[in-house]
């Protein structure tokens, strides 16, 4: 046992924690609602056939049902015929507690659409994004003008405000513009990172002035210089800041909340997750689960196919 | 066609002032060294040529036009900088082709995708592939076209920043201390094939450096600059033996010229009590300084002009240096000898110099050479 046997003890009890509710989520994905409610079943349930209740009271036999059936079951009474019936829609309605989550998850609510608009709008919000960060970082570390450093005072400033301080204002002008459930009301209150402008600021600082007076007399204006080659060096720096930036707006519910009324259409994954909120009837937490599962997968596998490109990246070893 | 004029040049950062009013001619096809320790403004010299920096007062104009205004991509100047500045996720044949890139192709040509199925792009690109593997034979990096910078030596980026400037034909080339992080063998070797491609381009090269011997060997003409100004600005020969300042005298020369106090008494020139001449009629100053290169002073037996210990000794093979306490004043002077003389200058041997008037040089108490008391100086004995 080495002396620093505590440190890693700690670390494993934070991982714990951290990874206790995806253990939560991913095992409940896999459950029947009886094996949730009771807390058995272990992580994969014992995925035991199951009725969904949802399907079965839906196709509940009435008259006219028994009237139609009577020719296949010849020579029985009603009650027999009703229970017959109802045996072959409990066959019908049943399935694997895995299945039922997933399919439900995909058919209770237009998953597919919700992911599509994540997609739609986190793309956007990131190129949108580096379109402003990298010529104002770019102007903010490389050029000398008057009153730079107290336009980048206002950048840090404004790192300090919170969204959720401004927001309000940020609603009724997109209101006010009759901007309120568009994707324009998703995308364009991100658009301007400051976080993304310090980010690459600090960045740019690292790079040789050298290369980019060499790039000068190679003849390219101020805007190439941005695009042709601060762009491609600073790839490590933009991932870094892909990650945080997709992360932040991929799983955000306050300001999709917020500006998506009523649309739909328009909603984004973990709008969609509201769909399952029990009201009445108790809540569906399997294909909650299952709905969550498959928000959260696309992150993880962009993050660790990012993550090698993070560390190889390309470095600025060819400067010197 | 490209002479390049720089007329009193001035430049400030904030209260600092780092040029002082510098004035430059540089004929067309001339190899120029702005030499001088560091911080002396021979970069920021060569930046406000290359249009990297405005001068604060001052213009510098390219054949006969004014480019004071012009931004560093319209005044066709080529530059090679000290840590190379290659495009790091660019291949050496892409780093060689962006000057011509920029200038021949249009903004539509040059897009991603689109740009290749724009009029002309193809042809265009087939020039400038061309142009690209001309520059990389005449630099003999053919073979590392598809390489990326990070895979080369300090050697080859080197050829590459060479070539990214000469792909294209510049009005000069201008270049900033291109050689100082090379090993010394490679430094030499890459010395002689800079000049080499002067003479083989005829172009006009501006070159910036703090080492003396980059700039004697390779220069038609060496402007030697320190604090702001240019000193001198001549041929690498006038500038070792005749210079015009104390300062560019102990710049340029190694080991240092010897310097020593120089009295006039009435008629007579003395060193520590020693007299030099008599019957001088010189009106100079009473107090000045002797200038002497190593070469100059000589080991003698009898009637010695200044004695010493031997306390330092360089035996470079082909050479002796030996550094000799003055008897005197305990100042040390560098003495060279050949190795036949190696016996006597054993450490701790006491010896005798002297030396020829002739070969010496006299500069006043603020450092400015005094030529027509030299001439007296030297004739003087004649006289007598």
């Amino acid at each position: 046992m080495t002396r620093d046997w505590w440190k890693h003890m700690v670390l494993i009890l934070g991982t714990i924690i951290v990874l206790a509710p995806f253990y939560m989520m991913v095992s409940y994905s896999f459950k029947s609602p009886g094996e949730i409610d009771r807390g058995e079943g272990g992580f994969f349930g014992r995925q035991e056939m199951m009725i969904d209740p949802r399907c079965a009271a839906l196709r509940q036999p009435d008259r006219a049902d028994i009237e139609a059936a009577r020719a296949r079951f010849a020579g029985q009474d009603d009650a027999s015929v009703q229970a017959s019936l109802l045996a072959e829609t409990e066959a019908d309605c049943s399935m694997r507690p895995v299945l039922f989550n997933y399919s439900k998850a995909f058919t209770e609510a237009p998953l597919i659409r919700y992911l599509l608009n994540g997609v739609i709008v986190t793309v956007s919000i990131f190129l949108i994004q580096i379109v402003v960060a990298l010529p104002a970082a770019y102007a903010l570390s490389k050029l000398k003008f008057w009153g730079r450093d107290a336009v980048f005072g206002l950048v840090l400033f404004c790192l300090l405000i919170p969204v959720h301080a401004i927001a309000l204002p940020l609603y009724i002008g997109l209101a006010k513009l009759g901007l309120t459930n568009t994707y324009a009301a998703l995308v364009v209150p991100w658009t301007i990172s400051v976080f993304g402008i310090f980010l690459m600021r600090q960045f740019f600082m690292t790079v040789p002035d050298d290369l980019i007076d060499a790039a000068r007399m190679d003849g390219m204006s101020e805007l190439a210089i941005v695009w042709r080659v601060m762009l491609p060096t600073a790839i490590p720096a933009l991932l870094a800041f892909a990650i945080f930036s997709v992360v932040a707006h991929w799983n955000d519910y306050f300001w999709p909340r917020i500006v998506v009324t009523g649309n739909r259409d328009l909603f984004t994954p973990p709008l969609g997750l509201r769909e399952f909120k029990g009201d009445g009837d108790g809540s569906f937490f399997g294909p909650m689960m299952a709905t969550a599962t498959v928000i959260v997968t696309p992150l993880i596998v962009a993050f660790l196919l990012a993550q090698r490109r993070f560390i190889e990246g390309i470095t600025l070893s060819g400067m010197k | 066609m490209s002479d390049l004029q720089i007329t009193s040049v001035t430049k400030d950062f904030g209260e600092t002032s780092v040029l002082k009013g510098v004035t430059l001619d540089v004929k067309d096809g001339e190899f120029i060294s702005l030499v001088g320790p560091s911080g002396c403004g021979k970069s920021t010299l060569l930046r406000i040529i290359a249009g990297l920096e405005t001068p604060t007062s001052g213009n510098i104009s390219i054949g006969g036009k004014d480019v004071t205004q012009l931004r560093a991509a319209d005044r066709n100047l080529s530059m090679v900088f000290q840590s190379y500045a290659l495009y790091p996720h660019l291949t050496v044949a892409e780093n060689i082709a962006v000057p011509l890139q920029m200038r021949q192709m249009t903004a539509l040509q040059r897009l991603p995708v689109l740009g290749t199925v724009m009029p002309g792009a193809r042809i265009q690109k087939q020039d400038i592939a061309e142009a690209v593997r001309n520059a990389a034979e005449m630099l003999e990096i053919g073979t590392l076209l598809d390489r990326k910078p990070g895979q080369l030596s300090g050697g080859q980026r080197q050829r590459v920043a060479l070539g990214r400037a000469l792909v294209r034909d510049p009005a000069a080339f201008l270049l900033d201390e291109p050689l100082s992080n090379l090993d010394a063998k490679l430094r030499v070797q890459t010395r002689a094939e800079i000049a080499e491609l002067h003479r083989r381009l005829k172009a006009t090269f501006i070159y910036v450096t703090h080492d003396q011997v980059e700039a004697m060997t390779m220069s038609d003409r060496i402007a030697v600059m320190m604090g702001g100004e240019i000193l001198q600005c001549a041929a690498p020969d006038v500038i070792y033996e005749d210079p015009d300042d104390i300062r560019v005298a102990e710049f340029i020369g190694s080991p240092k010229i010897n310097i020593l106090p120089v009295e006039r008494n009435g008629t007579e020139l003395t060193v520590f009590d020693q007299v030099l001449s008599s019957h001088f009629y010189g009106d100079s100053p009473k107090v000045m300084q002797l200038g002497l290169r190593p070469e100059a002073l000589r080991l003698t037996q009898s009637a010695p002009l200044l004695t010493g210990r031997v306390v330092h000794f360089e035996n470079l093979g082909s050479e002796v240096f030996a550094q000799v306490a003055l008897d005197s004043d305990g100042s040390r002077v560098t003495l060279r000898a050949m190795p036949a003389q190696r016996q006597s200058l054993g450490l701790g041997a006491q010896v005798g110099l002297t030396f020829d008037l002739s070969a010496a040089m006299i500069f006043d108490a603020e450092g400015a050479r005094l030529r027509r008391v030299e001439l007296a100086a030297t004739r003087a004995p004649e006289v007598a």
